[in-house]
């Protein structure tokens, strides 16, 4: 039992220092109740991208903000996760659960071999082998006649058992709860001891190194775990798009990927969930406005989202956790100078 | 399998390896001097493609159209650099990714807009879609082989500039040292610009030359540039000299893979399967050799540094 209430204390320790990004997960377990009662079902769908691809920023984010690792590549995991569903399928293999396993595993094998390949290198040639990765894992979908090639596969949502993912709630709450533990799988890693190391790593590697660690290990294991965190995304992504291509690999991803993280903030748990939110969000929206204003364009609203990201790397550091952070800090820190007054 | 189809292979990929080199040239100078991840250099391919093509449409002077891209695309690139890319050179890889991938975005939108989606064509004049016999019995379309000649003497040019000027020996000096060059009274800053704008026109004569090959078309610039990025990895990062060699082997590995590779496979392996790995292996042949590179020399063939 004490292993159980220590847990729990490590747990609600976690929570209490993560608030914000508890408060996403939280407010998106209660969305569905909102687009009932607004009879919005379309933001239903909005959400659970938010939410998939949150999921995967969030894998990224444990190389790329908390290890320093630029992985130019992680949009391959999603891809080989999502294919496990579709050549899985092919191959009679019509179990949610396995499906799941399988994606994992194999998205852990492949980050162990790219993870020690790339990870002999290091700055601008790192960005650029995982970039090679992933885009030889990309032509070799495209080139694979059998699974559609270029133009993917269609899939069917998979068996969960009991849980029927036809119906759109039950698929939404799947993706939820993959989020919710990927969030707390997350915040044990970062505070527990490797968390702590790879951080290190991250800001001098050869101190570490002189402590007697091994860096290398350390970084694999960064790798491999985002990669799996990765795969499970995917493998969701393909329930919920029933249907598979290469597009799913494209190395815009990957920026898209790190756009997200950026834009969220990098190194922290909540800055993925919040990048993913806004990504998306100006996504549906730009063309919207765009619309509004100049309905010719409304889809050409990428001339509108270019700069904008421009923008956020010359003005705004930080991400947008950081501008959250500063504000809460100069507010309370003019409370302080006001009593103090 | 003749004689004649390895030869006419054989051109094709140097003509796509010279243009790779011209793509490459000015990009591993920006990697290597600026340490800037330039991701929208692609886009410069695009706007040379796009700037020659509609010239030509508008003038129906193809040589014209050739010869006024040049400058546009320089000042294109003269521009960008000082109004956006100055502004990066002091910010980690990640955010240089973000801001060059904003403007990737927004320049493939933009010629979305301005020149619509579809695809412009542009014919070749009546003096360059001839053939020439390269060797007795054996014709190759001029067009092309003037592409291999044009960036042939590109390549020299590059060459003699970077090796025997004083420009040049700045520009070394400024792959090896960057802070020691500007030590020396260097003014850092305009070799920049300068390598920067050069580096776009180069891109931009590529595109020119690229056009009447390919449909010129918004995101065009993309697939080459990732190609030249596995150019500039093989050839080590800053290295005019590497870019080059490595351009010619990826272009060479990329054009007879995609043409032999089945047939190769096909002495090994049964048919069915020959047919199924080949054209995979095939377009994946050019990363995996960056990555056999990497591995066993973690910078490159030809590193400037140290």
């Amino acid at each position: 039992m004490s292993g159980l209430s220590q847990f729990l204390a490590l747990a609600g320790d976690g929570i209490k220092a993560n608030r914000l990004l508890w408060l996403l997960i939280g407010g998106f377990a209660v969305f569905p109740i909102f687009t009932h009662f607004a009879d919005l079902p379309f933001w239903n769908d909005v959400a659970m991208r938010i939410m998939l691809l949150g999921m995967a920023a969030m894998g990224l984010n444990l190389v790329l903000g908390y290890g320093g690792m630029v992985s130019f590549g992680h949009a391959a995991f999603i891809g080989i996760g999502a294919y496990c569903v579709g050549i899985g399928e092919f191959y009679g293999l019509t179990n949610g659960w396995a499906h799941i396993l399988l994606g994992m595993i194999v998205c852990g094998l492949m980050g162990l071999i790219i993870g020690y390949l790339a990870l002999r290198t290091s700055g601008i040639y790192f960005i650029m082998i995982t970039l090679a990765f992933a885009q030889m894992l990309f032509f070799l979908f495209v080139s694979l006649e059998q699974f559609g090639g270029d133009d993917g596969m269609s899939i069917d949502r998979a068996e969960f058992g009991l849980i029927d993912l036809y119906d759109p709630l039950r698929l939404y709450f799947l993706i939820w709860v993959a989020l919710a533990l990927v969030g707390l799988g997350l915040m044990f890693i970062v505070r527990s001891r490797f968390g702590v190391t790879l951080r290190a790593i991250k800001s001098n590697e050869s101190r570490i190194e002189a402590m007697g660690l091994e860096p290398l290990r350390f970084k694999i294991t960064g790798y491999v775990i985002s990669a799996v965190i990765c795969g499970l995304a995917g493998v969701l992504f393909a329930n919920w798009q029933e249907y598979v291509s290469p597009d799913i690999m494209h190395w815009t991803r990957s920026g898209e990927l790190m756009i997200i993280i950026i834009l969220g903030g990098l190194g922290t748990l909540a800055g993925p969930l919040l990048g993913a939110i806004v990504f998306l969000l100006l996504e549906e929206s730009l063309p919207m406005l765009l619309g509004a204003v100049a309905p010719a364009y409304a889809e050409n609203w990428m001339i509108l989202f270019g700069p904008l990201l421009i923008m956020v790397v010359l003005f705004g550091r930080g991400g947008l956790v950081g501008l959250i952070a500063t504000r809460n800090q100069s507010t309370s820190n003019q409370k302080r100078g006001k009593a103090g007054q | 399998m003749t004689f004649t189809l390895i030869l006419e292979q054989t051109f094709n990929g140097l003509q796509a390896g010279v243009t790779l080199f011209l793509v490459a040239a000015g990009l591993t100078l920006i990697l290597g001097i600026m340490d800037f991840v330039f991701l929208a250099h692609g886009s410069q391919v695009m706007i040379g493609a796009y700037a020659a093509a509609a010239i030509t449409q508008a003038s129906g002077n193809f040589y014209l159209g050739v010869l006024l891209a040049i400058p546009v695309t320089f000042a294109s690139g003269y521009l960008l650099e000082f109004l956006i890319i100055r502004h990066l050179y002091r910010r980690d890889h990640m955010e240089q990714v973000l801001a060059t991938f904003g403007l990737i975005l927004f320049f493939n939108e933009a010629i979305r807009v301005s020149f619509g989606p579809a695809a412009l064509f542009s014919d070749l004049p009546h003096s360059l879609s001839g053939f020439v016999e390269i060797l007795p019995a054996t014709p190759y379309p001029a067009y092309r082989l003037g592409v291999i000649i044009v960036g042939l003497l590109c390549a020299v040019g590059i060459h003699l500039l970077v090796s025997r000027t004083r420009i040049g020996a700045m520009v070394r000096a400024g792959a090896n040292n960057p802070e020691m060059t500007a030590a020396l009274g260097i003014n850092i800053k305009t070799l920049f610009r300068l390598i920067f704008a050069t580096g776009a026109c180069l891109a931009g004569v590529a595109g020119m030359m690229l056009g009447p090959l390919t449909a010129v078309q918004s995101g065009m610039g993309e697939p080459l540039l990732i190609l030249s990025l596995v150019v500039i990895i093989i050839g080590g990062i800053g290295s005019v000299r590497g870019a080059f060699v490595a351009a010619i082997i990826v272009g060479l590995v990329d054009t007879l893979g995609r043409v032999f590779l089945p047939s190769i496979l096909r002495l090994f392996v049964e048919q069915a399967t020959a047919d199924g790995a080949g054209p995979a292996l095939a377009s994946m042949l050019v990363y995996i050799l960056m990555a056999v590179v990497l591995i066993f020399r973690p910078t490159g063939l030809f590193p400037a540094k140290g």
